[in-house]
């Protein structure tokens, strides 16, 4: 199965970010989901937010994240990277240049909630042109018709967000989950399917239904608490390969 | 004519709707249900009502004969908001938000606030209307603002400090905007400015022009010969509730007054349409003039007034700055400080500090105008509630000792009666 990873660049730290993408691809991870922090990620739960608020405060602002992106995709030129971050990080830079530099860091795709694949500021647009996918962002709340329209847009990928909530809290796969997952692929598009996946068993489920599953908070979860001493780093990233590979199954 | 309600919740190129795709649908919801009841005239009818008797509108046009003596331009009238009960404007907004929730089958009413004014002026809502209310309040303000947290609680409200990002304002909305999109079935999120994604701008508008158009009324009936409209710029609401009847009026001039805070640089203020700290940027759902660095981060914001200490302004007031409509100006927290102190020494009347830097843009614009001419200041709240900042300001020694000796009577567990205080 293909497991989609999360990490955020910068988190706790340079070096660590760029061992735990180590730990993920190594645990058997073949695309990496990177987020470039934001000082509010209202679509992320509390442990993103968090998180993301330590890589700030150390000052991993577009330019270094994508420096330690740079160095993730020396490292593993055969695995995707998307990027994920707000519409905040790619406007004000303009979002042509944002997607050039994401470009020239070895990025394949950027995933921006918030800007809307109907309003999306020439994202879709700068993407192609540099050879990018753009990926939104489909959640079950929305209409059937929104959804289906988003569904027949002929984006490559679609992240489909599994929860009517943000990232964070248990999912469970019910039968309106296997449904809407049917509907966000109807046009073709590979679906990413994540937001809350916390154990093998859940990414085994969720696996057949969908082209990649995404998990994020829970690696974000092992970091967390343990980002302030190198022991804890160490174990973290241990653990961080060994959740990888049970994921992947 | 320059048109007062969004283009598909564009203002010029300022507003929209730049939010992930799990809150817009209780977005679109929303905006459905309010294009449908603000139509309704039973619905209108229940929010006059409430109006008249429970905000207890119409607020007066005070004229200000000192001030205008002591001025010596135009004739200085305040309308005053803070006579509204809550004490501000904000309650104009809540109470229209909430019947609406009430109407679209909403049990359940969240909200952010920074100073707490918002957030008291919906608890208070709540508790008339009957819905359970939720209030999230950045931890940093929840300390500093104690007695709008007592209040809010008294009005049954639960207050969640919210302790992730700077734990202020914006945090704040970031945390509402989560717990709407988890609870959006039974859950309306009232936001408390002209600000957000779309509808938000044009639903706040609507519920606060009623002050603009009391103004317009109360002139009329008067002969009062506006010139000028001021308000002070939080977010917006209380400005463009007051500017709206008057924005395709040629004759006369709006403005805008912004928090100056303590100097022009980074960190010192929250001046988004003066001054060189902002730009125009798409954070937290629309797009306008922020105060972000050139990442796209939020930057941090100063003021004296927690009012006004946000990082965004809202679209429709961008917009109307952008094309020349509103003026703007930003006023230092010292000029706040006296303008508050010039109110009431000389005509009674107590600015809350947000509503103080509207009245030093009048101070400093009043001999600009005829003296034939009227100069309407929005008092958009009163200052009771600034007790805790402005008296260690205007006398520190003596509130320092009641504080000390308020905090021995709690420590002794004494009623006052009892207190030392009382026995020397
Ligand atoms: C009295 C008063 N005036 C003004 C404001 C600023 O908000 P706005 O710009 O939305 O009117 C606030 C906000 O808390 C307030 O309490």
């Amino acid at each position: 199965m293909n497991l989609m990873s999360h990490l955020i660049a910068g988190f706790p730290d340079a070096e660590t970010s760029i061992a735990i993408a180590d730990a993920l691809v190594k645990g058997g991870a073949n695309i990496l989901e990177i987020q470039l922090a934001f000082s509010d990620p209202s679509a992320d739960g509390p442990a993103i937010q968090t998180a993301s608020t330590i890589a700030l405060d150390k000052g991993y602002s577009t330019k270094q994240g994508l420096e330690i992106v740079k160095k993730i995709h020396e490292r593993h030129p055969e695995t995707p990277i998307y990027i994920m971050t707000y519409g905040s990080l790619a406007f004000t830079p303009g979002i042509d240049n944002f997607v050039r530099m994401c470009k020239d860091s070895g990025v394949s795709a950027c995933i921006i909630p918030d800007l809307p694949f109907d309003c999306d500021e020439g994202l879709t647009e700068a993407c192609k042109k540099h050879g990018l996918e753009n990926i939104p962002v489909a959640a079950p709340s929305m209409t059937k018709e929104r959804l289906e329209t988003m569904a027949s847009k002929g984006f490559k990928y679609i992240y489909a967000a599994l929860r009517a909530g943000t990232t964070g809290s248990e999912t469970t796969i019910d039968q309106a989950t296997l449904d809407f997952i049917d509907t966000v692929g109807k046009g073709g598009a590979k679906v990413l399917g994540g937001f809350g996946i916390r154990n093998g068993e859940q990414s085994k489920v969720l696996s057949k239904h969908v082209y990649a599953v995404v998990a994020g908070s829970v690696f974000v979860n092992i970091v967390l608490g343990n980002e302030d001493s190198a022991e804890g780093r160490k174990k973290a990233i241990a653990e961080i390969e060994a959740k990888a590979r049970e994921l992947v199954g | 004519m320059t048109s007062t309600v969004s283009n598909n919740g564009f203002f010029d190129k300022f507003g929209g709707k730049y939010v992930a795709e799990i809150i817009r649908r209780p977005l679109d919801d929303l905006e459905a249900a309010f294009n449908k009841y603000i139509h309704d005239p039973e619905f209108l009818e229940e929010l006059r009502i409430i109006q008249r008797d429970y905000i207890g509108r119409e607020t007066p046009l005070y004229y200000a004969p000192t001030a205008t003596e002591l001025l010596g331009g135009a004739q200085i009238y305040i309308k005053l908001e803070g006579l509204a009960n809550t004490g501000a404007h904000k309650i104009n907004n809540a109470i229209g938000q909430c019947l609406l929730a009430k109407k679209m089958g909403k049990t359940r009413i969240i909200a952010e606030t920074g100073a707490g004014q918002h957030g008291l002026a919906t608890a208070a809502a709540c508790a008339k209307l009957g819905l359970e209310c939720v209030v999230y309040m950045g931890e940093v303000d929840v300390r500093r603002q104690q007695p709008n947290v007592a209040t809010m609680e008294m009005y049954g409200a639960k207050v969640v400090p919210v302790t992730s990002g700077s734990r202020t304002l914006k945090d704040a909305v970031n945390e509402a905007m989560r717990d709407w999109a988890t609870n959006f079935k039974n859950t309306h999120y009232v936001l408390g400015s002209a600000l957000g994604p779309a509808p938000f701008p044009d639903i706040v508008r609507t519920f606060q022009s009623i002050i603009g158009e009391e103004v317009k009324r109360q002139a009329a009936e008067r002969n009062i010969d506006i010139a000028a409209v001021v308000a002070c710029v939080g977010g917006g609401s209380n400005s463009i509730g007051v500017f709206t009847p008057f924005i395709n009026d040629a004759n006369v001039r709006l403005i805008g007054a912004e928090a100056g805070g303590i100097g022009p640089n980074v960190g010192e203020n929250a001046a988004r349409m003066t001054g060189n700290a902002s730009r125009e940027g798409i954070v937290q759902g629309y797009k306008s003039r922020f105060l972000i660095d050139e990442d796209g981060q939020s930057m941090p914001t100063r003021s004296i007034s927690a009012g006004l200490d946000y990082m965004g302004i809202g679209p429709q007031l961008a917009a109307l700055g952008e094309s020349g409509r509103v003026e703007f100006t930003a006023f230092l927290d010292k000029e706040a400080l006296d303008a508050v102190k010039f109110f009431a020494r000389n005509e009674g009347i107590l600015f809350a500090l947000e509503s103080a830097h509207a009245g030093a843009a009048a101070m400093k614009i009043a001999k600009e105008l005829p003296k034939d001419k009227a100069l309407v200041i929005n008092m958009s709240g009163r200052g009771d509630k600034d007790i805790f900042i402005t008296s260690p300001v205007f006398r520190p020694e003596k509130w320092k000792e009641f504080l000390k000796a308020e905090l021995k009577r709690l420590e002794n567990n004494e009623d006052i009666h009892d207190a030392e205080i009382m026995n020397n």
